[in-house]
């Protein structure tokens, strides 16, 4: 399995088990393996035997069936490693809760553990049955919560790649700046340091002395207003990462998603609670505006008074409803029947002096007396 | 109960709703108040008049300036809460009677709610600073308006006997409102009166609607039922006729006893009608109130009551209910009116009396004041200095309100720039 000589894998002497031909001959031999029984094996033999569809390993023992579509390069060296990897990141694709869905570190960390145990079950061979029929149980169970962590980690793994790119663009832009301005820099003293001869040459030997103090005077200025815009500047591309990886933070957090609970092989998880559906909207809260706890409105009163009106026509032109005045009579025969003051108001004075607050009446009271005299 | 619920959002239950020791706290603090500032201006008038008359005497005598002024200082005699309270019930039953010169009548609605003005607004100011005569006017005449009996001022002003003019009327109107606390929502136990009545009628003619937690009546056990009851005081040939006799005279104790008493603060509109409906017919309004929270309430010596009863969730409310409408009916039926007991009318002219010699002189001509109760006029000097503490104390009000809640937009922009 692993080469001799260890990092050159372009073994010139390396040879297909299956055809037999070497590197030598053919220095464009490719060794592909397939993830069924890590049997290595050239290009052109897996052309040859699987091209035609699923056929059985052609090395000597191994029985597994094995298909073209499988069929990959090497990443490890190591065929065992290889394996390991690729079991690895089987069950870590079924087992991917997240930290957050846990109630304790305790109970993540126990979690971790128990997916290492599985692991290691299945790369050293030891109860392979057992913990297959786990994982697919867990994972014909769980499938909806899988699902959505595997989105998360998505997200997240491409969100993180853009704040990479993002990063070394910044990190390029700022390169560049610094280069032009050392370059404006080195310009501006030249410049500078041209004009004080060119003025040293034109003026008298007794300005000499002025004129080169206060070059020297520009220049620190100059210098010193650039670097109160530098630091400036810093201050600035370093308030917008901080919002910038502020936004990204909150963005992943979002990792809550209702799912049922496990298929009793992960302890501790956090129960979820599902949100409940939404309720129609209600604006008035509960109040249903035709009922009543008094009495039941009918919809004619035996009245003398009022059936001359029910039989006006001209009351019912003006848009007078009888039916107005029963609910609003009615209503107001029972408002208040069970508000009891004494009781209610001696609460509500309670509360309010309770709260250090003097009872509305008694302030306004004050302020009547007190504003109108 | 959802009805209750209704009131509960009411202004008259959240502002104007007290208990008996609330009620009698707030006027015996405005009576102490009102007396304080009474007891004052009369010192001020009495100083500004000796620092006038010196001059013409001649010799000032500071001596004997103090001596005369101790004397006057224990004539001041205020009026005690109950005797305002008197004042004001008689201001209340005048406003009744100034209903009545009107031709057509000033509906009952209108002048119930100028009585409810009258005296909530003399809840929180005594009649020692604004005298009830004046108010009483104005305070009918913002009933027409909030109670849409439309009446142009000069009609009003000309209806009232006596020389009034519109604007004797109109000028403690704004005054008015800020006692109100320009709540002018008054809930009358009339129009319920009317709906109940409606309701036992229907009852009466078998049309009767069970209510919504005793469904299992029909139309016919409550027609037995009420044809079962016990007679009335008074013998009548029909129970419509039994009913409307006792809806007039409910009517009437609601038109008057309702109104003279504290009943409104007390009590809920609903209550007091049915109160008053007990006084006019006992089985009757028991039956009715069966009707609607079920069951007649046995009548028990302290809470030993039916099991089949405790069972009920109305049960509660019955009992409960028993007792405030007791109390109340109590109350409406120990009213009498003022003129109609010697007495009584005799101490009122005590009081009448002793009120001419508090009243506040500083409020005395509210006519000429009615400018100066908008904020940014400038008056005259006996108003000025009341003026300028009014406004101090609603600067400082609103400086407190301020300093509660933060500003929304911040703190001044020149603040913030003098700090940088």
């Amino acid at each position: 399995m692993a080469s001799k000589n260890g990092i050159d894998r372009r073994d010139e002497d390396e040879v297909c088990p299956v055809c037999k031909s070497s590197r030598y001959l053919n220095p464009n031999m490719r060794f592909l393996i397939n993830p069924e029984c890590y049997h290595k094996m050239c290009e052109s033999c897996v052309d040859r035997i699987f091209s035609s569809g699923p056929s059985s390993c052609p090395v000597a023992g191994c029985r597994k069936t094995l298909r073209k579509a499988r069929f990959r390069a090497q990443t490890f060296e190591d065929i065992g490693v290889e394996r390991e990897v690729d079991i690895r990141r089987r069950v870590m694709h079924i087992l991917n809760r997240r930290e957050e869905e846990f109630d304790s570190k305790r109970a993540y960390d126990d979690f971790l553990e128990q997916r290492e145990e599985m692991i290691a079950n299945l790369v050293h061979r030891t109860d392979v049955a057992k913990t297959e029929a786990q994982l697919q149980k867990y994972a014909s169970v769980n499938i909806q919560s899988i699902r959505a962590n595997q989105a998360i980690e998505e997200q997240e793994a491409s969100s993180f790649a853009a704040r990479m790119t993002q990063e070394q663009e910044e990190a390029r832009l700022r390169r560049q700046a610094a280069r032009e301005q050392l370059e404006n820099e080195r310009r501006e003293m030249q410049a500078g340091r041209e004009d004080m001869i060119s003025r040293l040459a034109a003026g008298s030997s007794a300005d000499a002395a002025a004129i080169a103090r206060e070059g020297h005077k520009v220049l620190l200025k100059k210098s010193s207003a650039r670097r109160s815009e530098e630091d400036r500047i810093r201050q600035k591309q370093a308030a917008l990462r901080g919002s910038e990886t502020k936004r990204g933070g909150s963005s992943l957090t979002t990792a809550d998603t209702a799912g049922p609970s496990d298929g009793g092989l992960i302890k501790g998880l956090r129960r979820i609670k599902t949100p409940e559906p939404e309720k129609p909207y209600d604006p008035f809260m509960g109040y249903v505006p035709e009922k009543r706890d008094y009495y039941a409105l009918q919809p004619s009163y035996p009245s003398t008074y009022l059936d001359r009106v029910k039989n006006d026509t001209r009351t019912a032109a003006g848009g007078y409803d009888l039916q107005e005045y029963y609910s609003r009579t009615l209503v107001e025969a029972f408002a208040g029947l069970g508000c009891f003051i004494g009781e209610e108001v001696a609460q509500r004075e309670a509360a309010t002096s309770g709260l250090g607050l003097k009872p509305a009446a008694t302030t306004s009271a004050a302020m009547a007396a007190g504003d109108e005299s | 109960m959802i009805e209750d619920d209704i009131y509960r959002t009411s202004s008259q239950f959240r502002l104007w709703s007290y208990t008996e020791s609330s009620l009698s706290a707030l006027r015996e603090k405005t009576n102490i108040i009102a007396s304080g500032r009474v007891r004052a201006a009369l010192q001020r008038a009495r100083s500004t008049q000796q620092s006038a008359t010196p001059s013409a005497t001649g010799t000032p005598q500071p001596g004997s300036d103090g001596e005369t002024k101790k004397p006057t200082e224990k004539e001041i005699e205020c009026l005690t809460p109950e005797e305002e309270l008197v004042l004001v019930r008689y201001y209340c039953e005048k406003t009744l009677e100034l209903g009545d010169t009107y031709k057509p009548p000033l509906p009952t609605m209108v002048r119930a709610t100028a009585i409810q003005y009258l005296r909530r607004f003399y809840l929180t100011n005594s009649p020692m600073t604004y005298h009830p005569k004046s108010i009483m006017a104005c305070a009918l005449f913002l009933a027409t308006k909030t109670d849409n009996y439309y009446m142009s001022l000069r009609q009003f002003a000309d209806g009232i006997p006596g020389d009034t003019s519109t604007e004797d009327v109109i000028s403690p109107e704004f005054l008015l409102m800020q006692g109100l606390r320009f709540t002018f929502d008054v809930r009358h136990p009339f129009r319920g009166l009317e709906g109940g009545v409606m309701e036992l009628q229907a009852i009466a003619q078998g049309q009767g609607a069970p209510g919504p937690h005793l469904l299992h009546q029909t139309p016919q056990q409550l027609l037995q039922g009420i044809q079962s009851i016990a007679p009335g005081p008074f013998p009548t040939s029909s129970l419509s006729d039994r009913i409307a006799r006792a809806h007039g005279a409910t009517r009437e104790t609601l038109k008057s006893a309702a109104q003279m008493t504290d009943a409104y603060f007390l009590y809920t509109p609903s209550q007091i009608w049915l109160s008053a409906f007990l006084l006019a017919d006992r089985p009757l309004a028991e039956f009715y109130l069966d009707t609607k929270l079920g069951g007649p309430l046995t009548p028990t010596i302290d809470g030993s009551a039916d099991p089949s009863d405790l069972q009920n969730p109305l049960y509660e409310l019955r009992s409960k209910l028993h007792k405030v409408l007791t109390d109340c009916s109590a109350l409406l039926q120990a009213y009498t009116t003022l003129s109609s007991d010697p007495n009584q009318m005799k101490d009122l002219k005590r009081i009448a009396k002793k009120l001419y010699h508090c009243q506040n002189p500083e409020k005395v001509n509210l006519a000429h004041k009615r400018d100066s109760a908008q904020p940014q006029a400038v008056s005259s000097q006996v108003t000025s200095e009341s003026e300028s503490e009014r406004l101090a104390k609603k600067r400082k009000l609103e400086e407190k309100a301020r300093g509660g809640a933060s500003d929304i937009f911040g703190p001044e922009l020149v603040m913030e720039r003098t700090k940088q």
